[in-house]
């Protein structure tokens, strides 16, 4: 018999890969777990497995392109059974792409599918949901159909929804979508400017990666459906550096070495508790406040892998000391910069820091990570003249910015939430217990 | 000056019969106990007394031979009016008025017209067993080269009999025998009601109901009782399914965005599925959901006078595909 690879979903949010490698051609052997080929997500370039022996009969998806999550790229012709056609593949029909339907009749979850494309799209495939009127209507009255929450079944746009979100739109801004319903999907001509010319000789054009793609339809809905504002405070870092300087040279000989943003995620973990608006979500008729504090990292990505940004995540971070976040952070970059994070090291994030404090940046604004409620822009510890006690010194100071989803969190509570981070920085051996 | 008044449904279709037998010769009514007895449903009240045995002419029970019969006398210039008892009892006459009279043009290469009315009760009269319980128009406009009116009224029911006596095609005229007591607003002055040509029932804005005959009736209570509930509902009465003011429900759905359809035949085959296809193949664009068919449940027709009620389409029902169309379900 034969089955049918499928393009993967690899990540929660993943709805196309571009398939990058083939490392197989057609006619080649494969075994079970053999990797046949990277593919990039929305998020990373993940390598696929295949879970059968046979041989690579057909390629369908050349190296290159980009296609939607359940497109067919391959076939594999399973030993002494290659003859057979695909369509007489037993054709269970399966409830999610995910799920193959094994010879053996046992249900796996691995990345490929044997049923027909057809029936493998029917469950979550990403095509637009919309009624003819709905789509004629959403066309006249310019309203973006990728900010359209579907009410009927299936999540399909009806008139209802398009009419509300004029309404919306007129009275100043689309409600954001809530993190993982079943959303109408979104497409990339929504987040497209106008026609752009080329100005000048020598000119270029470069190619959006699906990380790229990823950052743009993301950071859009972000900015223009959440409302953002920012809140700042400056913090005195002596006692930190200090603390830290104390504490890299004894825990050297351990190979241990705590940066001042393992510090910063420390006390932002530890302030959770005081403050559980900061680690929530806005879910359209509620929060959602969540009980685990998994802070997520920025961690930009070197000009010779393609440049961009990913978050990695500390999972738990309030459980975590600052030695298990050094640790955390530290492998989580070194990944992210070699061969890519895999979804769960991405995943989850309930609150954000980024910081550009190792670049000079005094200061700067974060657009906050969807479904997070709040990011912390951390700027250098930087080391200028303070008043201290009534006396001029000099002194070290990092300034901190809060971005804030006003829908969830008020400026007070900003305010207080930046007073606990205070205390826990400009008093760090409360970060150590 | 015309006078207005209210007369049965049964009376209408009298005096349009009446009225065409006086202004042509060639008229003339046969069927089972249409004239000494004034007709099983007394639609025929005193015609034999006014046209006398040889225009009025009671028959033998046997469909199939004066269901032939007519056909040879249109043939030969004659303009029949059939009346079947109950449309259920035209079934053994199959093959006269359907593989004949439809065709008869056709086959003749022109020569031969078949100018004829057959009419009769159509569907459940009210417990009267799966047999005598038919809705034929399924079946039945299925063949091309047939006429078929089904009135709701009787004021359409006067103007469109006239027309199908007139008319040179056989035209199946489908009555009901739960409208032929009803009353309406019948003008005295002579009108007749061209084929083809929707009435629109009830204006609304949200959904529209498409329906014909009894059917028409309960779509405009359920239209009532939904207006209850903030729906605006247009109920179309088709009047006449062949031919079929296509024009007519294109017009309104492209301005509701809605349909529903309103069919006491089964689903399988039927007037409601062909109007369900009309409307998405002209309306794609403009239905925000696809087109909701009530028609009667997909069984033979229970005697139980509640299983009837439930079988056949009711405003309860029709509320409840109105709903689901419009995603208020």
């Amino acid at each position: 018999m034969s089955v049918q690879l499928t393009m993967p979903r690899l990540s929660d949010t993943m709805e196309s890969g571009t398939i990058i490698r083939w490392n197989v051609k057609e006619g080649d052997s494969v075994a079970s777990g053999d990797v046949v080929a990277d593919v990039e997500t929305d998020k990373a370039t993940m390598e696929m497995p295949v879970y059968d022996d046979g041989v690579i009969s057909k390629i369908m998806v050349e190296a290159g392109r980009q296609v939607p999550v359940g497109t067919p790229i391959a076939v594999i012709s399973v030993e002494g059974d290659a003859d057979k056609p695909l369509a007489a593949a037993p054709a269970k029909p399966t409830t999610s792409p995910e799920v193959i339907t094994s010879t053996a009749g046992e249900p796996r979850a691995v990345p490929a599918v044997s049923s027909p494309p057809s029936v493998a799209n029917d469950g979550d495939s990403p095509r637009l949901r919309i009624s003819p009127l709905a789509r004629r209507m959403a066309d006249e009255m310019g309203v973006p159909i990728a900010l359209i929450r579907g009410s009927g079944p299936g999540g399909r746009v009806v008139r209802n929804d398009v009419l509300a979100a004029a309404e919306r739109m007129k009275t100043g801004g689309i409600a954001p979508l809530a993190p993982g319903s079943a959303l109408a999907p979104r497409t990339p001509s929504a987040t497209l400017p106008l026609a752009v010319m080329a100005i000048g000789e020598g000119s270029r054009e470069v190619a959006l990666s699906g990380m790229r793609q990823s950052i743009a339809r993301r950071l859009v809905e972000s900015k223009s459906t959440i409302p953002h504002y920012q809140v700042s405070m400056k913090f005195n870092m002596d006692p930190l550096l200090e603390l830290r300087a104390m504490l890299n040279e004894q825990l050297e000989p351990q190979g241990v070495k705590l940066s001042v943003n393992d510090f910063v995620i420390r006390a932002c973990a530890i302030a959770m508790r005081a403050h559980p608006f900061f680690n929530a979500s806005f879910a359209g008729d509620r929060v959602m406040l969540h009980g685990d504090v998994n802070i997520g990292v920025a961690i930009s990505l070197p000009a010779e892998r393609g440049g961009g940004l990913v978050v990695g995540v500390v999972h738990h971070a309030e459980l975590k000391g600052l030695r298990e976040i050094a640790a955390t952070t530290r492998a989580l970059a070194e990944k992210a910069r070699g061969r890519g994070l895999g979804p769960e090291e991405m995943g989850g994030a309930t609150f954000t820091v980024s910081n550009l404090g190792m670049f000079g940046v005094d200061n700067f604004t974060a657009i906050i990570n969807p479904p997070n409620s709040a990011i912390l822009a951390c700027g250098a510890a930087v080391e200028q003249p303070v008043v201290r006690n009534h006396q001029l010194v000099v002194g070290h100071e990092m300034a901190a910015t809060l971005s804030l989803d006003h829908r969830v969190i008020d400026g007070a509570m900003a305010a207080e939430y930046l007073k606990s981070l205070k205390q826990h920085i400009e008093n760090p051996a409360t970060l150590l217990v | 000056m015309t006078a207005v008044r209210e007369i049965e449904f049964r009376d209408a279709i009298r005096e349009a019969m009446s009225e065409e037998m006086r202004r042509d010769p060639r008229v003339m009514l046969l069927g089972e106990e249409v004239a000494q007895y004034n007709g099983a449903y007394k639609v025929s009240r005193g015609m034999l007394d006014e046209f006398g045995a040889r225009r009025v002419i009671d028959t033998p029970i046997s469909e199939s031979g004066f269901a032939g019969m007519a056909i040879g006398a249109a043939m030969l210039g004659l303009r029949p009016i059939v009346e079947f008892m109950s449309w259920s009892f035209s079934l053994v006459a199959a093959d006269p008025i359907l593989n004949n009279a439809p065709k008869m043009l056709y086959m003749s290469g022109g020569q031969f017209g078949c100018p004829i009315v057959f009419r009769g009760n159509d569907g459940a009269g009210g417990q009267l067993g799966s047999t005598h319980s038919w809705c034929v128009e399924g079946l039945y406009s299925n063949v091309p080269g047939l006429k078929m009116a089904i009135p709701s009224n009787p004021h359409d029911a006067k103007g469109l009999m006239k027309t199908a006596i007139r008319d040179n095609d056989p035209v199946f005229f489908l009555e009901s025998e739960r409208l032929l007591s009803n009353k309406g607003e019948v003008p005295e002055a002579e009108y007749l009601i061209p084929f083809g040509q929707a009435r629109v029932a009830r204006a609304g804005t949200d959904c529209t109901i498409v329906a014909f005959g009894r059917p028409v009736l309960l779509a405009l209570e359920a239209a009532q009782s939904l207006a209850s509930e903030g729906v605006s509902c247009e109920v179309l009465d088709m009047r006449t399914i062949r031919p079929l003011d296509a024009g007519a429900i294109v017009r309104s759905v492209r301005r509701t965005g809605a349909c529903v359809v309103v069919d006491q035949s089964w689903s399988f085959g039927s007037p409601g599925s062909e109007v369900a296809s009309l409307v998405h193949r002209e309306c794609f664009d403009d239905l925000d959901n696809h087109v909701h068919r009530v028609h009667s449940a997909d069984v033979p027709t229970p005697y139980a006078q509640d299983l009837e009620q439930e079988y056949l389409p009711n405003p309860r029902r029709i509320c409840e595909a109105v709903r689901s169309c419009l995603y208020r379900a």
